[in-house]
């Protein structure tokens, strides 16, 4: 049997062995692939707004292309799993007792819940699952991360209608001993967009930094799930906050008030269902995790720009 | 033991130089058995590397010593971890690292006006060249420098697929950093080149692999990219579309600073090449004349298709002799750090 390797002979001459040396003067070359600085990073992204916004629109049209329903799908899976969790929570196992207007609290909090964890998932797998289009052209990769934050925000709008049209209408139906608050729209309502904007930034902090850590390991996508889960069940998306405050933990409250996503969740709900606005501490907490997460994300995302080409 | 310890020292055997570097006791670093003082390795057949001064308005890429070698999940056995416990953690995970070296040492300089081929047989590491070549994977050492970010016309890399031709093209031309005013004035030129007009509404996925990849030739050649890398792209395509393949590219080429070619077809490669670079087991063989590289390959890959092992190990050592490898050495702290632009004119 002959080796593998048969052509390498040890007394060829050593590879790298040179015989002459090309001195040359590098200061008009650029290093291929290199990784700008951070304002010329983001200098570039400018320069690349209209490939962030095609890319974005072009998408939201073709998602759920391969069902036979499409985009009706956007609306009918928040819709159905609203059903179900009320069925479950609301009547069977009561976690909305001592909640007001329990349904329009329900509506909300899965909604905006599926929005927020579709987005964060979709944004972490953004350079992992686009490796075609990563590995075929040059751009800042950060791209492909808020295009698929705003692709997420452009499909959710028709989703956001559907939440508001429910809450309005079947919102405060009288569930139990609740007391009657009638749900009516008034500017209050506005509210809304400031704090979908600054849940935004949080996503696309969160986004960027998992992105970067699914395409070093994949394993992260496992953890992703995990946390979604976990992130569900802390957030007051289907129980009344009270249930906090009872269980005689006060750092549990505190762990909660420190949540964005239960801030987001809970913003909206005083200012759709009970007409009022919601603690300012939310606003500062949401507000601080908006602002860290972009800067905390965009940087671990940039520090991995090289990374990004390679196979896995 | 050789496929295990893939970087193992090739000087392993008591080859002559070691005997005399054993009879002079020159000292071995231990690490990776090469002399301390390696310009004296083979101190009564070699001098002093010559020095090159390069001009630097020539040049136009540097591959600066570039080596590569992929490190990827694999859960077959065929590549064992070196350690026990890891090999242990292999056997539990199911999954573990497996280490692939593609290329080692490369060094050459590419001037201006230049069309390099790229020949070897498959898996020899051409693929992998090209990919440090575009930046898109940072070699594990050495660097690679250029004038401007090269680009990659291939075939492979197919575009989104749930959205439609037209679609396509426009995301394709921003992506490559154009203005959307540019894309515009690109679209009909990149229409008529694909010939694809009746298709364009269609999603992506419906297309044959043929007309995805008249797609993306057509979007890629639409910007005029000083450094160009070709793989493969020539030969796809019915007849029809190859003659307007061959239009554009010899229109791109000419308005191209370098062009990088790799293809199989060595007509190709020597009618359109002034130099070829022959790369066999991830190093260089050979680099020089089309017509003289050309013929050893051939005759290297027809002794190796007849199982000729020692005919072709003839071949492979007398092209081996003739390379004249260069080293590459940059004056006064001038070795390029800054980043180019992802965007293309």
């Amino acid at each position: 049997m002959a080796a593998p390797v048969l052509e390498r002979a040890d007394d060829a001459p050593e590879p790298g062995e040179a015989r002459r040396v090309a001195q040359l003067d590098g200061s008009n070359l650029i290093r291929v692939g290199a990784r700008p600085g951070l304002f010329r990073y983001i200098r570039e992204i400018w320069s690349f707004r209209h490939f962030l916004y095609y890319d974005s629109h072009s998408r939201v049209s073709s998602a759920n292309s391969y069902d036979s329903l499409g985009r009706v799908w956007m609306i009918l899976n928040p819709i159905l799993f609203g059903t179900a969790y009320f069925f479950v929570f609301g009547v069977l196992l009561q976690t909305g007792r001592g909640v007001d207007n329990f349904l329009g609290y329900l509506i909300i909090g899965v909604f905006t819940f599926r929005f927020f964890t579709t987005a964060v998932s979709g944004g972490a797998n953004a350079i992992a699952g686009n490796q075609r289009v990563v590995q075929a052209f040059n751009f800042p990769r950060a791209c492909l991360v808020i295009s698929t934050t705003v692709r997420e925000l452009f499909s959710s709008i028709p989703m956001f209608f559907v939440m508001a049209l429910l809450v309005l209408t079947v919102g405060d139906t009288q569930l139990g001993d609740a007391a009657d608050m009638p749900i009516s729209l008034t500017w209050h309502w506005l509210l809304f967009f400031p704090c979908i904007a600054l849940a935004l930034m949080v996503m696309l902090g969160w986004s960027l930094a998992l992105a970067r850590a699914v395409n070093a390991h994949n394993d992260v996508k496992h953890l992703i799930s995990f946390g979604t889960r976990i992130l569900f069940y802390t957030s007051a998306v289907f129980f009344g906050t009270e249930r906090w405050t009872n269980a005689g933990q006060d750092w549990l409250v505190t762990v909660m008030n420190l949540n964005p996503l239960f801030c987001v969740l809970d913003i909206i709900r005083h200012a759709w269902i009970y007409d009022g606005f919601a603690d300012p501490a939310r606003w500062i907490v949401l507000g601080s995790w908006a602002v860290g997460s972009v800067v905390v994300g965009f940087l671990i995302f940039w520090h991995g720009e090289e990374s990004y080409g390679k196979e896995r | 033991m050789s496929t295990s310890t893939p970087q193992a020292p090739r000087r392993n055997k008591n080859s002559d130089a070691d005997l005399i570097a054993e009879d002079l006791a020159i000292e071995f670093d231990d690490r990776n058995g090469e002399p301390v003082d390696s310009w004296d390795d083979s101190p009564f057949t070699q001098q002093t590397p010559v020095v090159q001064p390069v001009d630097q308005k020539n040049i136009c890429m540097v591959v600066d010593d570039a080596s590569m070698t992929y490190r990827v999940r694999s859960g077959t056995d065929k590549h064992e971890s070196s350690g026990r416990v890891s090999r242990v953690i292999k056997r539990i995970t199911g999954s573990g690292w497996a280490e692939v070296p593609a290329l080692s040492n490369l060094s050459f300089i590419v001037s201006r006006g230049e069309s390099v081929g790229v020949i070897g047989t498959n898996g020899s590491g051409k693929s992998t060249l090209m990919k440090l070549l575009t930046g898109k994977v940072r070699p594990t050492s050495g660097e690679v420098y250029a004038t401007s970010t090269p680009v990659m016309l291939g075939v492979n890399a197919a575009l989104v697929k749930e959205i439609s031709g037209r679609e396509n093209i426009r995301l394709g031309c921003l992506a490559m950093g154009l203005s959307p005013e540019q894309t515009a004035a690109k679209y009909d030129q990149i229409v008529e080149i694909s010939g694809l007009s009746d298709a364009l509404e269609m999603p992506l996925k419906t297309y044959s692999s043929g007309m995805s990849s008249r797609l993306q030739f057509a979007i890629a050649t639409s910007v005029d990219p000083d450094i160009l890398l070709i793989d493969e792209a020539l030969n796809t395509g019915d007849a029809q579309f190859r003659q307007r393949t061959k239009e554009r590219l010899d229109e791109v080429r000419a308005n191209a600073g370098a062009v990088f070619l790799v293809s199989h077809s060595l007509g190709t490669i020597k009618q359109m090449c002034t130099r070829v670079i022959w790369i066999e087991q991830g190093e260089m063989l050979a680099d020089g004349d089309p017509q003289w590289v050309c013929s050893q390959y051939e005759e290297y890959t027809s002794h190796k298709s007849n199982g000729r092992k020692r005919a072709a190990q003839v071949v492979y050592e007398r092209t081996r002799l003739q390379l004249d490898p260069v080293k590459i050495d940059f004056t006064s702290e001038s070795r390029p750090k800054k980043a180019g632009s992802g965007r293309s004119r």
